[in-house]
């Protein structure tokens, strides 16, 4: 289970203070798929930094009680002027992972090819969501937390994001920000809206949708 | 008490990830790659020991200048590389911290690891050289070079930390850093040796933990043929606090950090 209490995260801009997330209180359980959905700027990416324990909360705290994926977004993760095989044999290091068996499956996940000996600063953002998507199957997290990068790869990389972790690891929670309704309606369970730095948990998926259109 | 352990062991297979990681976005893997860690040390006092030995006389205070030169530059080295890689490390190290168990503690303690280890190999390396081409004798107290150096470590380690923490949350730090580290030199204890000041001024000199280190190395290299002035005491809860001062200033940087 993911528990978020009283999270508020204030940001220092040119005018003074603005508050990004004002005492937003919700749960995870374990297999629940949670969609978060709000207009450009709404905080989505930065709660997901604070559930990933990326960033810190002003104030509030954060009770993990399963294992958390880093924030699957279009940057970080990654040190650019390094290839991804570098990259990945970092990450091996520090999650414990054996490399050569890791590197195998990420090499036929993502199907890079010899562009996996490449710095990823060359990567296009839909090579690096493959390479970031297949490492964070193989480590196996118990909860995935998604900033819109599934929708940035092709038809059959999609496919396989569905085949390997909504029909195999089907188990696995999930976060996920995306400005696509139908994967939401699709993936998700749950959902929330983000908006005037307030975060509201809907009854369904499809109360969010018609709370979101009306924004 | 089981899980301690583990996050300790958690920490240093990071830190050594780092480690790894940092050699080769530094060095790359062509040509002789990560021996330039020890090779850009190696460089820098061989190349002010060949120059001074050429330049000055060879005893300076009665001292053989070669080992004055390299008494003093491998700690001077040492200190000035960690503070460099203290400034904004980690915003160039951004990325990184979307890993959970990557730190900021651990970003520095990477870095620094890889410039003590580099300086001090450097420092072996030139010292061995210089033996053997007769121009500096092996230490009368090598227990006392030890002892300077650990000291120095870990006042490396604190100024790191101190830089590092500051340096993110003012751009007026991050910028007056090199400044600082050049009007800082005469306190660094690499050019003088506190007896050759006159009496009355020996007290500046000996409020830098630095001059207490170098003392210490060169008391433990030339012997009973100097007089070092060193304080022990002094140099503990100075260095000590600087330390307790970066160590906590570090932990709580991550507020301040802006991940992209």
């Amino acid at each position: 289970m993911i528990r978020c209490i009283d999270i508020v995260k204030d940001y220092h801009v040119q005018q003074g203070v603005r508050r990004v997330l004002d005492h937003v209180n919700f749960e995870v359980q374990r297999g629940q798929k949670l969609g978060v959905l709000g207009r450009n700027g709404a905080g989505k990416s930065t709660l997901i930094k604070i559930v990933g324990g990326v960033e810190v909360a002003t104030s509030g705290h954060i009770e993990r009680t399963m294992t958390v994926s880093w924030p699957l977004a279009f940057s970080g993760a990654f040190q650019g002027s390094l290839t991804g095989l570098d990259n990945l044999r970092f990450i091996c290091r520090i999650y414990g992972l054996d490399y050569p068996s890791t590197w195998r499956y990420v090499d036929d996940f993502a199907e890079l090819g010899r562009q996996l000996g490449e710095p990823v600063k060359t990567y296009s953002s839909g090579m690096r969501a493959r390479l970031a998507f297949a490492l964070s199957i193989a480590i196996e997290f118990e909860c995935y937390l998604i900033d819109e990068v599934i929708m940035v790869g092709d038809a059959r990389f999609y496919q396989r994001c569905q085949d390997e972790l909504f029909t195999k690891r089907s188990d696995r929670a999930l976060i996920v920000v995306s400005h696509d309704m139908n994967f939401i309606r699709d993936v998700c369970d749950t959902a929330a809206v983000i908006h005037d730095s307030t975060f509201t948990m809907c009854g369904s998926v499809t109360d969010a949708i018609d709370f979101y259109h009306a924004l | 008490m089981g899980s301690l352990v583990n996050v300790a062991f958690l920490q240093i297979r990071v830190v050594l990830a780092l480690i790894m990681r940092e050699m080769h976005t530094r060095y790359g893997r062509e040509n002789i790659g990560f021996l330039w860690v020890i090779g850009e040390p190696i460089l820098f006092c061989a190349g002010v020991a060949l120059m001074w030995t050429a330049m000055r006389p060879a005893h300076e205070h009665g001292l053989p200048v070669t080992a004055i030169v390299i008494t003093g530059y491998v700690p001077l080295t040492m200190w000035r590389h960690c503070i460099m890689r203290g400034v904004k490390a980690f915003e160039s190290n951004g990325a990184l911290l979307f890993h959970r168990q990557v730190t900021p503690l651990d970003i520095i303690t990477a870095r620094v690891a890889l410039e003590v280890l580099g300086t001090l190999m450097a420092g072996l390396i030139v010292s061995l050289a210089a033996m053997a081409i007769g121009v500096m004798e092996a230490p009368v107290d090598i227990g006392l070079v030890y002892l300077g150096l650990a000291y120095h470590v870990v006042f490396s380690y604190a100024s790191a930390l101190l830089v590092a923490a500051l340096s993110e949350k003012s751009e007026v730090v991050e910028k007056s850093i090199s400044v600082i580290s050049y009007l800082s030199l005469p306190f660094s204890g690499t050019f003088t040796m506190v007896d050759w000041v006159p009496q009355n001024f020996q007290w500046i000199l000996l409020l830098s933990p630095s001059v207490h280190n170098v003392e210490m190395i060169r008391g433990g290299q030339f012997g009973p043929g100097v007089h070092p002035h060193y304080n022990i005491a002094f140099d503990t809860w100075t260095t000590g606090l600087m330390l307790v001062l970066g160590l906590s200033l570090t932990l709580r940087v991550r507020r301040h950090i802006v991940v992209q």
